[in-house]
């Protein structure tokens, strides 16, 4: 049985801890938030304990293997830290940290003291992006040229809405657009260079809007969209090559659409739904279980997120100077 | 009136001169080709003349000429055009260059005919009524567009360098800049591309990625790829998103399709407007009332200088500021 206990009782903390309670080989030891009705809420659903700080938990479980942080970004490393001093091995949320600094000492932090790793890029267990990257492998689309991804959605709600705080979050490319180049790097390789545009600094409304192209040594060239204004949630991608292309759409993939109607004479609302037996989510935590009992090496690595990352600031570099960065790729002495 | 065709070399004429041959008051003067086979062939089609050498159909009695030959060729055939007074329908990209494309639209002045620029997609229906929305002002303030005009390696001349001018590019990018200019009365003011030759073994870029700062504060990208393979179900593709501060919009101009699954082949089969069609009735009623076309020379070149400053671009790895 594997211990672990969930810090954040926020969006992601109530995916991670619902996933955990689901596990055989897992108990879920708490929840923690600083707003304790918060954890309380969602800890007697989960039939858990309910925490206010870290400590607490700490001197009341009785053994914690592991610890999930879903907090907000700037919080990562003050967790990360005082878990890894406790020898917990550790979950974190993506994007690791706000910064390539405080990333990198986050990684070496847990490494000096033997304590696994984990960052949620959820988008590499989620099938239709795996299934697409298999295809690839296979020669389905011959050698890969011209790629597109999209994602985004409304402009998220969270707890004291530090989202909208660029300096904690980093907006929507730091957030949101990490998922797209953690999967493009995955299939792709290494970035050469990156240019890009956002609506940060020309509107003020409650809305991001990000488009970046990614030029990769491979000689691919890739266009990410990355959307806090449109109304529903929706990931796209498509995979152009010299034989072949592959592209997916989430908002045409409905397997299960329930409509209600208001009256007698129809009208109404209409809920599209895709559902599988297990979430990406349940997946990738299963997946950082596995590995922490196995010693297996995880789908990605710290290095990948931190790769993710530098990826993410060589795009907010480019939204803030205009120009083109190239990417020093220097970062072995990492992995 | 009676409309001359001047070379078969692009494919567009095909779909010109039917919509020509349907128009009541409209005669096809004649149809001037160097290459006689594919001359002969199209004069026999349309019901009319096949004169080898263009100078021969100009000397005709007629009013107006479509331009559909290479690239390279446009300047040549519109100054001859232009010096005997007769009006000018020409296929994109204006020229294969921007020296050409000046003294195309100069020659056309000098003469006083009208020069109309072939970008029929501002003809699309579903285009057309994107720009009613904008103009609505139902977006609020725009913020963004991101555009694809993804199509397939045309192969013979288009990927021959010094009589297209460029691929993928020059080919695509001319007709979304058009859009973006017409939809917002903007100008661009820089451009960044990435260009590529990643798909086909023909030796011309079939990959572009373009980003552009307008001056109105919004930015856009284009994806003017000929990436389509063999297999995808159709030729290509005009998409818009258009991201404002009250809303978005989605426009898919060829999206009105039936999916067909025959034992063969899977295609779209496409039913909406034929926006050839209302190319051609625009530039004939221009001509019929002499009135200023829609889409004009300086159209075409502001079209044009988007893309060569994209090539410039992508071998700089910077982005470039347009005069």
């Amino acid at each position: 049985m594997l211990n672990i206990l969930v810090i954040g009782a926020g969006t992601m903390g109530r995916m991670h801890a619902g996933s955990f309670a689901k596990m055989k080989c897992v108990s879920l030891v708490g929840i923690v938030d600083t707003d304790l009705n918060k954890a309380a809420k969602l800890a007697d659903q989960l039939d858990t304990k309910a925490f206010r700080t870290y400590e607490e938990a700490v001197q009341q479980s009785l053994v914690i293997d592991a610890v999930s942080i879903c907090v907000p970004t700037p919080v990562h490393k003050e967790f990360l830290l005082k878990a890894a001093d406790d020898k917990k091995h550790i979950i974190c949320e993506k994007p690791l940290a706000r910064t390539l600094t405080d990333a990198k000492e986050m990684i070496m932090y847990c490494s000096e003291r033997d304590v696994k790793l984990f960052v949620g890029h959820v988008v590499r267990f989620s099938p239709e992006y795996i299934k697409a990257k298999l295809a690839v492998e296979k020669g389905v689309v011959g050698k890969p040229a011209v790629v597109r991804t999209s994602r985004g959605g409304k402009f998220p709600v969270a707890s004291n809405d530090w989202y909208t705080a660029y300096d904690s979050s980093g907006g929507l490319v730091l957030d949101l657009l990490i998922h797209d180049f953690d999967f493009l790097r995955w299939c792709f390789g290494e970035v050469e260079r990156v240019y890009a545009k956002s609506s940060r600094g020309r509107v003020y409304e409650r809305l991001e809007y990000a488009l970046v192209t990614l030029r990769y040594k491979s000689g691919v060239i890739a266009h990410v969209e990355g959307s806090w204004a449109h109304q529903k949630f929706t990931t796209k991608f498509e995979i152009a090559g010299t034989e072949g292309i592959i592209d997916y759409d989430s908002s045409k993939v409905v397997s299960v659409l329930t409509g209600q109607n208001q009256s007698n004479s129809g009208g109404g609302a209409a809920v599209p739904e895709s559902p599988l037996e297990e979430s990406s989510y349940y997946r990738e935590l299963e997946h950082f279980v596995h590995c922490i009992k196995t010693n297996d090496d995880p789908v990605i690595s710290a290095a990948d997120a931190y790769k993710a990352m530098e990826i993410s600031m060589a795009v907010l570099e480019s939204i803030e100077t205009g120009k083109a960065v190239t990417l020093n790729n220097n970062v072995k002495e990492l992995i | 009136m009676r409309v001359g065709i001047i070379s078969f070399a692009h494919g567009h004429a095909y779909s010109y001169t039917n919509t020509l041959a349907e128009l009541e008051g409209v005669k096809i003067a004649g149809i001037a080709d160097e290459n006689e086979n594919r001359g002969i062939k199209a004069a026999k089609q349309f019901n009319t003349k096949h004169y080898l050498k263009y100078e021969d159909l100009l000397n005709e009695p007629i009013d107006a000429v479509i331009i559909t030959s290479e690239n390279s060729n446009h300047y040549k055939h519109v100054k001859a055009a232009a010096k005997k007074g007769i009006h000018i329908l020409c296929e994109k990209p204006l020229a294969h260059n921007l020296k050409d494309a000046q003294a195309i639209i100069e020659v056309c002045n000098e003469h006083q005919v009208i020069l109309q620029m072939a970008f029929p997609v501002r003809f699309n229906t579903p285009v057309m009524k994107g720009k009613e929305i904008i103009d609505s002002g139902q977006l609020g303030r725009l913020i963004a567009i991101k555009a694809t005009n993804r199509g397939t390696n045309p192969a013979g001349w288009f990927a021959d360098r010094s009589k297209s001018g460029g691929g993928a590019v020059i080919d695509h990018t001319v007709h979304v800049v058009d859009i973006m200019r017409w939809y917002m009365g903007a100008e661009v003011k820089e451009v960044y591309a990435e260009v590529g030759n990643l798909i086909s073994e023909l030796n011309i870029d079939d990959s572009g990625m373009l980003t552009m700062e307008f001056d109105n504060n919004v930015f856009a990208t284009l994806d003017c790829s000929w990436s389509r393979n063999k297999g995808y179900p159709t030729w290509g593709d005009v998409t818009l998103e258009i991201i404002g501060t009250n809303g978005t919009l989605t426009i898919d101009a060829f999206g009105q399709k039936n999916n067909v699954y025959n034992n063969e082949k899977v295609y779209w089969d496409f039913w909406g407007d034929n926006m050839n069609k209302k190319l051609i009735i625009d530039f004939i009623s221009t001509v019929r009332e002499g009135k200023r076309p829609s889409i004009t020379g300086e159209d075409g070149l502001k079209a044009l200088g988007v893309a060569i400053a994209a090539y410039e671009s992508s071998e700089k790895n910077e982005p470039i500021k347009l005069k």
